[in-house]
């Protein structure tokens, strides 16, 4: 009697230890998240590492010997509906456009910064091509189609406040992306601010730019930054896991970063319905190295604490938010370190110069 | 049901009184269940049972209103979604009135038009607005478009209904009087056919809070519908549950302003005959 | 409804005939924009097109089981609440005013509510449907349920039913005209709810595709043809509905 009571507690104090570390150690599944969908909402998105992944199935190859299932969410409601995602514990590990991420952190999302994605993606104004617009001011209390809570709203406020207008001097209504893009097209709005999937329409002959931050020489400050996240849970749960997604992404900004890869690159990308061409003219004149870089360094974090500023400034945030406590650099320091890239990328200080 | 009533009749009070404490009772009942369900919100937040951002605390969505409130952006979407109820329901209902006044009175008419009537309103509202979108763009004239076909429907066919239930020795009498149509309608076929008109319009209300809702949701730059909207983009699910509570109470202010109405014009109508 | 179903006349079609007579010719002599004016023909051979390839089966399998899962569960709901409240005074006090001043939210402000708590796909969207049926049916039920309490209860008393008894054998039978009214009433709701949940949540197989895509790429024959589709499914439920409704009731003694 005695014995076998033992022997039962022992069975179970040895599956105590044994189950939980067979479990914590993969999960079954990685739920991944991106606000990026293409044209006609084909679930790929462009422009960053992150994207790349999911497009050549990196991740996917990465965990097929452990058996671990990749699932991939393209939410058409973008940053704003991922967040929804996160809050109900449906995401794990997601790429999100600085003002959602402000966003959702503030709202109390539980998340880690686990490194940049996407610096600097460049801003669009679009108007119909026979529209007489030809600046910003021309648009003065016209219709003016933005994605309200993804990071296009903040960084066109970011655009109004550097020619002293705001918000309010339009009429901007509220249009995801794909809704933006036919009420262009149909004249149902005079104007629609966007990302580089614009210049589809562009190419098509449906819509013209009359704006962008490309040229800027502040383009950077102005510009739409890409960072990749975890939920904390997931992160307590799955340290390796989140390790081995890192590495795999920081492989791939680096393969992005090459300027010999440029040409394959955007080629990869025009697969979300964006022409090769127009990723070709978005990117002109500017080095994927400085874009693609995943680093952490003191520029970066200038760059978000501008984005809480702003965000904080358009009244699109409530309260504060602490922004160093947000990163968790560990896994991407370790990244770069096994894959000897500790100088590839050159880390910048918080004025945007290289560092000696 | 008798409970309550019987213990304070034993306790001799005046009739007047009794009632009052009734009522009394009735009142605290109802409030029972919101306010346990309040508390029960109330401590699933502060517990984090449910995380905030799903479910804010009830303080939060009452700070939210107040904040509304006093940043003066409530009165000024609200009135900008009032003002197109009024031009949709205005619009919707004369188009209504017009076509069922018509249908009940001419059976030549019914047989011309009841179907293609009928034909338009079995596509719900929602249906309707890529058509007219297409059509007008997603400006104003959208959102009155759309919220007058919403209370074009039930005004029309309780006007047709009300006016075919008048009995027919009105109408002879009419006759015998010699009543130019537009007497026969306004001295005969109105006042007969009032509570049914009224009923029609009450539903046209409703229909034109709710499709106003609707078409606010999809695509604008103001108004109640995009209030909600602009807080869900910006994950402040407290802002978009205080413009429920808004859309709610200002839903029930319709429908009671109108009931009041009715029952005022109800009586001038008992009064007149 | 159903007598205009048997009596065919003919003038009623004067009017729809005109109406695609004038559209016809407008397309064809180009009276107006010719993207809003397509040819009523093209309409034909998108449905036609639609039909070949399986698409027009795939949505309208998808949204009838939708709308009708919706409205099971909404129905189910309605009935249950509605009994209860209209047979115990206690819970009608109770809860009845909360349900109102419940009511009294109009039904598509739900929509961002429902989406942040069940996300954008099928349960997001039953959820919808099933509120837009769940306060026809509730009220329904409860009104029919105590109007004949309120009749029968002499009746009860005289040949001494028990409560069971008088449920079953008298309460539910006379007040089935009024629950089955509500019902009707129910399915046609829930078929808003199916369009308006396909309109506002995530984008799925469905009848109101052609609408969602033809608005977004400006194809009017996409619009109409989904318009008609819609009212055509409506009809469809509306005339099953008043069938079971005539069937079910007609053992009734009048």
């Amino acid at each position: 009697m005695i014995s076998l009571t033992r022997r039962l507690f022992l069975a179970g104090l040895a599956l105590a230890v044994v189950a939980p570390s067979f479990a914590a150690d993969l999960p079954k599944v990685i739920r991944l998240g991106s606000p990026l969908v293409g044209t006609g909402n084909r679930p790929v998105g462009a422009g960053n590492s992150f994207a790349n992944a999911q497009i050549k199935g990196l991740l996917e190859q990465e965990f097929q010997k452990d058996g671990i299932k990749i699932e991939w969410n393209n939410f058409r409601g973008a940053g704003p509906a991922l967040n929804e995602a996160v809050a109900n514990g449906l995401l794990d590990v997601f790429w999100e456009g600085d003002l959602p991420a402000i966003i959702g952190k503030s709202g109390g999302l539980k998340t880690k910064l686990l490194l940049a994605n996407g610096r600097s993606s460049n801003l669009y104004l679009a108007v119909p091509p026979d529209s007489p617009v030809k600046s910003l001011d021309d648009l003065k209390g016209k219709k003016v189609a933005v994605f309200k809570g993804t990071a296009v709203q903040l960084a066109a406020g970011k655009v109004y406040a550097k020619h002293g207008l705001s918000e309010r001097d339009f009429k901007s209504i509220n249009m995801d992306t794909a809704t933006g893009n036919a009420a262009l097209t149909t004249k149902d709005v005079d104007a629609v601010w966007s990302s580089s999937n614009i210049l589809s329409l562009e190419d098509r002959g449906v819509a013209r730019v009359v704006y962008s931050t490309r040229k800027d020489p502040q383009a950077q400050s102005l510009n739409m930054q890409g960072y990749v996240f975890t939920t904390e849970e997931f992160e307590k749960k799955y340290p390796e896991v989140v390790q081995r997604i890192v590495n795999v992404l920081v492989k791939e900004a680096a393969w992005a970063s090459d300027d010999k890869n440029r040409n394959a690159l955007f080629q990869l990308w025009a697969k979300s319905g964006t022409p090769f061409s127009a990723f070709k003219r978005d990117a002109e004149g500017i080095s994927q190295k400085e874009v693609q870089s995943p680093l952490l360094d003191e520029y970066f974090v200038a760059l978000v604490r501008n984005s809480v500023t702003e965000a904080q400034k358009l009244k699109l945030l409530r309260g504060n938010l602490d922004v160093q406590g947000w990163f968790e650099p560990k896994y991407l320091n370790n990244a770069l370190k096994s894959q000897g890239l500790d100088n590839y990328w050159k880390p910048l200080d918080a004025k945007g110069n290289a560092k000696l | 049901m008798t409970s309550i009533p019987r213990s304070v009749s034993a306790l001799r009070l005046p009739p007047v009184l009794a009632g009052y404490l009734t009522a009394l009772s009735r009142g605290l009942l109802a409030l029972l269940l919101p306010l346990g369900l309040l508390l029960l919100w109330q401590l699933i937040a502060e517990q984090q049972w449910i995380s905030p951002q799903l479910l804010p605390p009830p303080t939060q969505v009452l700070d939210s209103l107040l904040e509304l409130y006093s940043s003066g952006e409530l009165a000024s979407n609200l009135g900008i979604s009032l003002a197109r109820v009024l031009w949709g329901f205005a619009a919707g209902s004369a188009a209504g009135l017009l076509l069922g006044v018509a249908m009940g009175l001419s059976p030549r008419v019914e047989a011309y038009l009841l179907p293609t009537f009928k034909a338009i309103s079995l596509v719900p509202v929602i249906g309707w607005v890529p058509l007219f979108i297409l059509f007008v763009g997603i400006e104003e004239s959208l959102k009155v478009l759309v919220i007058a076909k919403a209370v074009m429907v039930p005004v029309a066919i309780n006007a047709m209904k009300g006016i075919r239930n008048v009995p027919v020795g009105f109408f002879e009498v009419a006759r015998l009087y010699r009543f130019s149509l537009w007497r026969t309608v306004r001295k005969v076929v109105l006042p007969a056919a009032l509570p049914s008109l009224a009923n029609g319009l009450r539903l046209g209300l409703s229909n034109a809070w709710m499709a106003l809702v609707a078409v606010e949701l999809l695509a604008s730059s103001e108004g109640i519908g995009y209030l909600m909207v602009y807080g869900r983009q910006l994950f402040q699910l407290d802002l978009v549950m205080a413009t429920m509570v808004v859309i709610g109470v200002v839903g029930l202010v319709l429908d009671q302003g109108l009931q009041l109405l009715e029952r005022h014009l109800l009586t001038w109508r008992n009064s007149a005959y | 409804m159903s007598q205009n179903i048997s009596k065919f006349d003919p003038r009623g079609l004067v009017v729809p005939l005109l109406l695609i007579a004038l559209w016809w010719a407008s397309a064809h002599w180009g009276w107006a924009d010719t993207r809003l004016v397509v040819p009523p023909l093209d309409v034909v051979a998108y449905a036609r097109e639609q039909f070949v390839s399986g698409e027009l089966a795939l949505g309208l399998v998808a949204s009838l089981a939708r709308d009708l899962a919706g409205f099971a569960i909404g129905a189910g709901a309605g009935l249950v609440i509605g009994a209860l409240l209209a047979l115990s005074p206690l819970t009608d006090r109770l809860a009845g005013p909360s349900l109102h001043a419940v009511k009294q939210v109009a039904l598509f402000a739900w929509i961002p509510l429902i989406s942040v708590w069940f996300g954008q796909g099928e349960p997001a969207k039953l959820v919808f449907i099933a509120l837009a049926t769940f306060y026809p049916v509730l009220f329904n039920t409860y009104e029919g349920i105590k109007s004949v309490r309120r009749e029968l209860a002499e009746v009860t008393r005289v040949f001494g039913f028990g409560r069971r008894q008088t449920l079953l054998r008298l309460v539910l039978p006379a007040a089935s005209p009024q629950i089955f009214a509500g019902l009707h009433l129910g399915l046609i709701y829930s078929w808003l709810g199916t369009i308006g949940a396909e309109y506002y949540l995530k984008v799925a197989p469905g009848v109101s595709t052609p609408l969602i895509d033809g608005r977004e790429h400006f194809e009017m024959a996409r619009v109409l043809y989904g318009m008609v589709l819609i009212g055509l499914v409506g009809a469809l439920l509306n005339a099953v509905a008043t069938r079971l409704e005539q069937r079910t009731l007609r053992w009734r003694p009048r």
